[in-house]
This record gives C-alpha cells, structure tokens and sequence, in this order.
C-alpha cells in the first residue's frame, strides 16, 4: 500500500477545514499568553510578595508539562465546579504555559532597555504605567521581536495538543481521516505540509514586522 | 561674564540642608547645605566621585538620601511620593548620556510628557515643542529620529525636551561630557542663551570656561563634601581649599 496522491489530495479540503480552530487557538493563545507574560514580568519587576509568588509561579509553569496543564485544567477543575469548553480549556493552557516562557523574553526585551530611559521618563514625570506603555513596551518589542516570534510559531505548532481534548485542528482532524480509513500516511503528511506553510507565513510576517521595527527610531 | 543675580533679591528656590547619602558603606554625601536663588547659575566641579552627580540628582528626587533635607519651593522632598512629583515637576533634567527615547521622534519626545502629564492637547503640545525646538535651533530635526542626530543636536534636543514642561530649575548632569569637542560648543551656546534667558540652573560640568562665563556661583566638591561655595570670580582666583586649587591647577592648565 505505497502513497496514494490522490487520496492525499481528497484530505486536503477535510484538514483544510479545521485550520480555522487551528488559527483560532493559535491567534487567542499568542495574545493570551503575551498578555498574562508580559503582566508576570512587571510584577516580578516590580518586586515584594507579588514579585516572589509570580517569581516561584514562572518557574513552576516552565517546569510542567504542557498536557499536564490541558489534562489539569479539563479534568479536575469541574471537580471544583469550573466546567469549561474544550477550546477554552485549550487556550488557557496554551496561554498559561507560553506565559512563563514569554516572561522570560520580556524579561530580557527590558533589560536591554538602559537605564537611561526610564530615568529620563521619572525626570519628566511621566507615571509608571505611562513609563511602561510610550518607552519600555515599545523599545521592549523592538528587542524581543524575533525571539517572540519564534514563541508565536511554537504556539501554533503546540496546537495539536488541543487534539487530546477533541478540538477538532488539523492534526486531529488528520488523525480521525486515518482512524476512519486506515490510511495513516496521507491525512498526517497533509497536515504536516500545512502547518509548514503556516509556520513559514507567520515567520515571513514576523520578519516583516521586525524590520520595519528597526527600521524606525535605530539607536 | 554675565550679570551677577543681586542675592539678596532673588528667592531661595532649592533649599538643601544637612544632606547626606550613603551607598552601602560608602558616604557619598556628607553633610551638604546649600541655598540656590531663583536665577542662579551654579556650576559643580570636583574630581570624579565626589558626589556632584549624586547631588543634583537628589534635587529632582532621582535619588533617594538618608538624612537631611531638600525643599524646592517651598515643598519639601522626600516627606512623601507626592511631594516628590510635586517637586519633581518643577525641574528639568538633562543627562550626559541625552537619553532621548529612540523610537520616538524629535517631536514626539518633546511632546510626551506635555501630553500625558499635562494634559495638552497635541496641537497645543506640539505648538510648545516647535517653540523650544527652535530655541535650541534644531527645529528643522523635528520629524527625524534620535539615532539619525548627532550627539550635540540630541544633547539640545534633550535640553528642548526639558524645557517643554516649563521647569523653574533646569540641572544639567555633565551635559558635554559625552559630546565629540567639536559638538560641544553648539550645546554650551544654547546653555549660554538660556541662562542669559535668566533661568535657573545648576551644572555639573567640567567645562571650566563655561563656568567663567556663564556661572555666578561655583560649587566644589571633593570626596562627598562641599568644601567650596564661592561666586564665580572669587572661586576662579582665590579658591582656598587646598583640593579646589590642586583641582584648578590641573584642569586650568589644559
């Protein structure tokens, strides 16, 4: 049973159909976990006892498996009587997840930042989140942008994993074709080939974006 | 030289009494008065170390002190956050490193804090911005960016920056002392014209002939002491601290 081209090509429009979930989880988890990482790390900034419990958080977020948090967040929280959608349940363990990872990066983004700028900033008595959202925020991201891009693309790929919940994504969906046909190679190549054109536009789009980043305002 | 302010006119603006600061064991301040009158002109000079930087930077509450106490206006630092940004918003700052925001252009770093701390409308921002742009004679540079400028068109666009929130004191942290010497003449010029301006100003700076020329006062400073507080002609020829002459000496014969 060698490759069969044209049953490839029949799956294409059913795995193409659930590029939308795919798109979907990918875009709500990027700005989910950019959001609650870029919130950590100004906490852990800013110090004290929220500092040390976002601090000890981070770490315990990296230092679990990402199914753990899926598996977790699906299965026993309705034990506390929070019940909630697969999709949800996916984003918000995608985005808690990346969320450490990104901290990280921001954390970095903004120590390059000198010193400078944010006493230039309390000398013209800008407010703190002035400070953060018109010099950190933007200089931060013109230093962080092909690291944080490379986390976006992780993102998309990490998608899969939402298969495990029955969120129907390219992978699942591939997969059902095969259990269906006992056909495995032709489904899971399809949805391997399109997660490597999304991963390559999104790239592109990334490039794109930090040239025109630097383009602007060089040092 | 430029006129000498009558003293006993002139308001005290900075009122600094008993200041002192310690960076761990080190007593970077000790036991500083010092009086500056609404239009003074202060120079600060000592050798590296001696806590010039350190000093203006209390002014405007950048840094924190120990003991002691600043009262700019009447408002006395320190007592609480508030009374700091009260303080704070009396003074401009320029640093020796310009630190202008890179993403931002000329204009739009002007135009921030008038915006976001004022309240201006951007039209009404801008108008002030185009004002001090021009009174630092770089208004052509507004819609370019810092890292498109030179090092002395970005020093006069930091001091323009500074200017936009219409400070009563302006401190000026060694403002040349990072400029190529052929950028440092443009940025003492618009110096010149702004203290002939009368505002008041405090600058540590090396630039010895700046402080005979521009300065009423001169301050010196050695190991986190004040040990000299003269006008500018009695410092410049009778300087009686023996490491305020040692100071001159070298630095004059250059």
């Amino acid at each position: 049973m060698g490759f069969d081209v044209g049953f490839a090509l029949s799956t294409i429009p059913i795995i193409v159909g659930a590029i939308g979930a795919t798109l979907f989880a990918t875009v709500l988890s990027c700005v989910g976990a950019s959001a609650v990482g870029f919130t950590f790390e100004i906490i852990r900034r800013s110090g004290g006892a929220p500092g040390f419990a976002v601090r000890f958080l981070i770490d315990f977020i990296r230092s679990t498996p990402v199914l753990a948090w899926l598996y977790f967040i699906y299965f026993v929280l309705p034990f506390y009587g929070i019940r909630l959608g697969a999709m949800t349940v996916g984003v918000l363990a995608l985005s808690l997840y990346y969320s450490g990872y990104l901290a990280e990066v921001f954390k970095a983004g903004i120590d390059a930042i000198p010193k400078g700028q944010q006493e230039a900033a309390r000398a013209l008595s800008l407010s703190r989140r002035d400070t953060v959202v018109f010099v950190i925020a933007p200089q931060m991201l013109r230093n962080i942008a092909a690291p944080l891009g490379n986390y976006l693309v992780s993102i998309l790929k990490a998608t899969p994993y939402l298969a495990v919940l029955a969120v129907p994504e390219m992978l699942g969906r591939a997969f059902d074709i095969a259990s269906e046909t006992y056909r495995y190679a032709e489904p899971l190549t399809v949805a391997g080939l399109l997660f490597l054109a999304l991963a390559l536009v999104v790239s592109y789009g990334v490039k794109r974006v930090e040239q025109r980043l630097l383009a602007t305002g060089r040092r | 030289m430029l006129s000498p302010v009558a003293a006993v006119q002139a308001e005290p603006l900075v009122q600094i009494e008993g200041l002192n600061k310690w960076f761990g064991a080190l007593h970077v301040l000790n036991d500083i008065d010092l009086t500056i009158r609404t239009g003074a002109r202060i120079v600060v000079c000592g050798p590296s170390g001696s806590g010039k930087s350190t000093l203006i930077r209390c002014i405007n509450g950048l840094e924190r002190f120990q003991k002691g106490t600043i009262q700019l206006e009447g408002v006395t630092l320190g007592q609480s956050a508030r009374n700091t940004a009260v303080a704070r918003r009396q003074t401009g700052m320029v640093f020796q490193s310009f630190n202008l925001f890179p993403h931002l252009s000329v204009l739009a770093n002007c135009t921030l804090a008038l915006r976001r701390v004022l309240g201006k409308s951007m039209r009404e921002a801008e108008e002030i911005a185009m004002h001090q742009l021009k009174a630092v004679r770089i208004p052509e540079k507004a819609n370019a960016y810092p890292g498109q400028l030179s090092g002395g068109q970005q020093q006069r666009v930091a001091i323009a920056r500074a200017l936009c929130l219409n400070p009563s004191i302006i401190l000026f942290d060694e403002p040349t002392s990072a400029l190529d010497p052929e950028m440092i003449k443009e940025v003492l010029d618009v110096m010149t014209a702004l203290a002939r301006d009368g505002m008041t100003m405090v600058c540590v700076t090396h630039e010895m002939a700046f402080a005979r020329e521009v300065a009423d006062e001169v301050v010196f400073m050695d190991a986190g002491r004040l040990v000299e507080h003269a006008s500018c002609e009695d410092f410049f020829s009778t300087a009686v601290h023996p490491r305020a002459r040692l100071f001159l000496d070298t630095i004059l014969r250059h």
